[in-house]
């Protein structure tokens, strides 16, 4: 491992961490906007994490190794995959780091022991979270891997840090095909970070709730953890369609003056798309859990459009 | 040195197999001997597949050949090396753990058998792999049925087994039926019985010999249609031997299918797209079907379908991919298909190895009278949890590991020509990746339902851990699993592929930092106390194990959603007394289960044979006049028939 890499490593995790709780935070306040609220403080998910890290920590007696453990994998398997898409900077990947479909499963890991806490504790609220999360993410995995295909297809490579490479030398590179992309990894990160028409993270009503309702034994520390790799998992897939779609200002070497205008922009590219984010949630009603299938079947229908685009053009 | 030891070997494994039976005592120590046997010959079989496998030479046996154009040898290439390696690792940890469980089994001086036919059972697989023509390859193709079918009958007195068996058998023969029809047509094409490749384009009666072997393959790995015998002998035989014969009798059949398709066919390459085709319904349907299923065994045999279609799927895509010209590719594809062999006879061995401790401890296999066993079991938890990490293609474990390298022959095959074949390609792609995030779905649920939460039921409460010998089996097993898929990469380096996989050994290496990150970070700025308090029960004073998510509960949006594939009639019908529907009168309601192979397929075949045999029973009448016609008919028949001919 070169030193490059490892002051990547520093700086994609440092933040991407420092970032995420932004953005959740502002999708919040639109939120609140388009309905008329006043809504949280921009910066009240620090504090909400701050508070939680400082409160015990509560289990329940049925809760095992699996409760303790998992919001520590999960959190883990984030922060891993968050390296796989780098966010200011782009340098030469290490060991296949930045692989595409690695990238997918570690998501799938983090996911993997989400599910599990969530039947830990034996409550009836956890189980309905994980049975749904597991199954809404079988029936959106299709879908995502047709996305990731036709990426791969397109930027003829399956490393995320190619793809940007690519995506940032070439700067006018929106064609229809990265539109069509674009569309199919929106509803993708919709579908992933369980939002609105999907799931509903504001809420913890038995009948609408999916993630919440996974995290509902969770407390103190290990909250704060899931809370934090949840955005976490936002900023990096944001990033993803970000640094794909509009690439301008990711820095190609480690130079300070380029990782500062990098940071500088990512932020504000993420912001827009944050607020995007919100007004597209604020303009939906949540979907009932039996006709999301037909979502994502709309959104496989554009991602195979993509390929057959790509395959016979 | 390598052919004494493979011949050592199999007499270890002979001795294994007669000397619990000719001295027929109810004896524990003459019944580990047995298993020793296992274990040795186990050992022996993996070390000497070790060298061959890195490519230090086939060994060649000198054919025993009792009757001219038949012969009897055995040679081992790199491919068979690997097999015996899979065969080897495997039962060297089921045999550990059948020497205790074995113990824990009714039956007397009949698991003497047991421990017999084992050996006899792993004698045979390893002969069909060494097996160097395919006159021999056909008879230990049968040995292995029949030990197997011994092995499945062994608790003939619980009411489901005879069914189970005879169905097994039933399979297992049309299997071999078709199979033994490949051979003799590949002989009346070559004149031979040997492994050799047919030129040329294949002919008309290489291509029939082709479906034939692939019928026979394919039903004996449970490639769905032809699957409907694994979630019925599973369950019916003892747990150790549904761990051999899931993880390493399905590899078999594999074997046997990689053998014909790389040494004697030259294939084209729609046979490509019909293992494929074969392999994606086996797949999606394999996990659909396991997601529903609550027998814990039956759910495990389900998921050996599911895998076994992956691997199927790598294997057409290498057909597909080699002819077209991209060996290169199809060489990624092909090594998918054969590192995922491995790992599936790795994890699923493990997993049945381990839900035979839970059965044992328990004395249900149904998923919904367990829960809460990670406390009662800490250690067996932990190894059912590895082995779901694995199945799941959870990095950076070795599932993981060998459909990655399948996944990176779908997404670079966009080169094959065939713009028609590319849509093919995606769909099976498309359906390979909805495959594996059910599959994670199912053991999500299945360990779930199974460890976690509270007992649903008294057996559960009071279940137990199991000895440390049936914690050693599994404990190898498990640790395989882990360092085949972090030393993924290096060990297709070592053995002399490149391969583009990542590094899984950084990506573990960057997961601990990450977790050693976090952990310190909160040792430091977070209390370190916490509290045991009740879960919410919803307003009730105290939690009851009745209202906890059940496995049924959990899989039921995808029961929804995939309830076309079900087939699950509903049937409601009420009465009422007033025209308004108000006032009930009566009613009936019912759920069936279409089991739709079963009712469309094999009952249909089944029925058509009894109608057949019924027609031709009529010619036995019993009477002695009508044979002596019989008789007579026939010899002025086959005079006739010489005097025209001749």
């Amino acid at each position: 491992m070169n030193l490059e890499f490892f002051f990547y490593i520093l700086l994609n995790t440092a933040v991407v961490l420092l970032i995420a709780p932004l953005f959740s935070g502002l999708i919040k306040k639109v939120k609140a906007w388009t309905q008329g609220r006043q809504g949280p403080p921009l910066f009240q998910q620090y504090f909400v994490l701050f508070k939680l890290v400082k409160k015990e920590v509560i289990y329940s007696p049925n809760a095992s190794w699996v409760m303790r453990a998992a919001p520590f994998l999960n959190m883990a398997a984030i922060l891993v995959a968050a390296l796989f898409v780098p966010l200011v900077f782009v340098t030469e990947p290490v060991g296949g780091i930045g692989n595409v479909i690695l990238f997918l499963y570690l998501l799938a890991f983090a996911r993997f022991f989400m599910a599990l806490a969530g039947l830990d504790a034996g409550s009836s609220f956890g189980g309905m979270g994980s049975s749904r999360e597991m199954s809404i993410a079988a029936i959106i995995e299709p879908t995502t891997i047709i996305v990731f295909a036709a990426l791969a297809i397109v930027f003829k490579t399956t490393s995320i840090f190619s793809m940007f490479f690519t995506s940032a030398s070439t700067q006018a590179l929106v064609t229809p095909t990265i539109i069509l992309i674009g569309i199919s990894l929106f509803i993708i990160l919709i579908v992933e970070t369980s939002r609105i028409p999907v799931d509903n993270p504001e809420t913890h009503l038995e009948l609408t709730m999916i993630h919440e309702g996974m995290l509902l034994e969770q407390s103190g520390k290990n909250l704060a953890l899931m809370e934090l790799s949840a955005a976490v998992k936002l900023t990096v897939l944001m990033a993803l369609l970000i640094n794909l779609m509009i690439p301008a200002g990711l820095a190609l070497s480690l130079t300070a003056a380029g990782v500062v205008i990098g940071a500088v922009l990512f932020i504000l590219k993420g912001s827009v798309l944050a607020i995007i984010i919100g007004l597209f949630e604020s303009s939906m009603a949540k979907k009932r859990l039996f006709q999301v299938p037909s979502l994502f079947a709309m959104a496989f229908f554009f991602s195979t459009l993509i390929i057959i685009i790509e395959v016979f053009a | 040195m390598i052919a004494e030891l493979f011949i050592l070997a199999l007499l270890v494994l002979l001795a294994g197999f007669i000397i619990p039976l000719v001295i027929r005592a109810d004896n524990t120590l003459l019944r580990t001997v047995s298993y020793g046997c296992t274990i040795l010959a186990s050992l022996i079989l993996a070390i000497l597949s070790l060298p061959v496998l890195l490519g230090s030479g086939t060994i060649t046996l000198p054919a025993y050949a009792p009757a001219g154009l038949f012969s009897i040898g055995f040679f081992i290439d790199r491919l068979a090396a690997f097999f015996l390696l899979l065969i080897g690792v495997v039962s060297f940890c089921v045999a550990l753990y059948a020497i205790e469980y074995s113990e824990h089994m009714d039956g007397g001086v009949r698991r003497n058998i047991l421990c017999g036919a084992t050996n006899l059972f792993v004698l045979a697989m390893v002969l069909v792999v060494a097996a160097a023509d395919t006159f021999s390859f056909f008879i230990f193709w049968e040995l292995m049925a029949a030990a197997s079918f011994i092995l499945v009958m062994y608790e003939y007195d619980r009411p489901a087994t005879p069914r189970a068996s005879i169905f097994y058998f039933v399979m297992t023969h049309l299997s071999a039926l078709f199979v033994m029809l490949g051979i003799l047509l590949l002989w009346f094409e070559s004149g031979s019985f040997a492994l050799e490749r047919l030129a040329g384009t294949p002919s008309l009666t290489a291509t029939c010999a082709f479906i034939c072997l692939f019928t026979g393959f394919a039903i004996k790995s449970g490639i769905i249609p032809f699957h409907k015998w694994l979630p019925y002998a599973h369950p019916a035989s003892p747990s150790p031997i549904s761990a051999l014969m899931s993880a390493v009798m399905l590899k078999v059949a594999i074997y046997g299918l990689l053998r014909f398709i790389l040494d004697v066919f030259t294939p084209e390459i729609w046979w490509g797209v019909l293992i494929l085709a074969f392999g994606t319904a086996s797949a999606v349907l394999g996990v659909i079907y396991a997601l529903k299923e609550h027998d814990l065994k039956a759910m495990l045999a389900y998921s050996s379908i599911e895998n076994v279609g992956i691997i199927f799927m790598g294997i057409g895509l290498f057909v597909v991919l080699e002819t077209s010209g991209l060996s290169v590719l199809a060489s990624i594809a092909l090594l998918g298909a054969l590192f995922h062999s491995l790992n599936h006879a790795l994890f699923k061995s493990l997993l049945f190895l381990t839900a035979g401790s839970v059965i044992h401890a328990t004395h249900t296999r149904n998923i919904e009278h367990m829960g809460g066993l990670v406390h009662r079991m800490p250690v067996t938890g932990a190894l059912f949890c590895t082995g779901s990490l694995a199945i799941a293609a959870l990095p950076p474990l070795n599932g993981f590991a060998s459909e990655l390298l399948i996944f990176m022959a779908f997404f670079t095959s966009v080169t094959v020509v065939d713009p028609l074949l590319k849509v093919f390609l995606f769909l099976c792609l498309a359906l390979f990746a909805l495959t594996s995030a059910l599959s994670a779905a199912c053991f999500v649920k299945a360990f779930g339902s199974v460890f976690l939460g509270m007992p649903r039921s008294q057996k559960s409460e009071e279940a137990h851990e199991v000895s440390p010998l049936m914690l050693l089996g599994p404990g190898i097993l498990a640790a395989a699993c882990i360092l085949l898929g972090v030393f993924a990469l290096q060990v297709m380096t070592l053995a002399g592929f490149s391969v583009p996989l990542p590094d899984l050994f950084l990506v573990g290496l960057l997961l601990l930092m990450m977790l050693a990150l976090t952990y310190a970070v909160l040792f430091f700025i977070s209390p370190r106390t916490s509290r045991v308090s009740e879960t919410w029960g919803c307003g009730m004073h105290f939690q009851e194990a009745g209202a906890e998510y059940s496995g049924h509960g959990f899989s039921e949006p995808l029961d929804i959603i995939f309830s076309p594939l079900y087939r699950t009639r509903i049937k409601n019908e009420r009465a009422f007394f007033d025209e308004h529907g108000v006032i009930f009168q009566s009613g009936t309601a019912e759920i069936k289960l279409l089991r739709v192979f079963e009712e469309y397929l094999y009952l249909p075949v089944a029925r058509g044979f009894v109608k057949i045999s019924a027609t031709i029973a009529q010619f036995q009448n019993g009477c002695l006049d009508t044979y002596i016609l019989y008789v007579f008919v026939t010899v002025i028949a086959l005079l006739v028939f010489l005097g025209w001919y001749v």
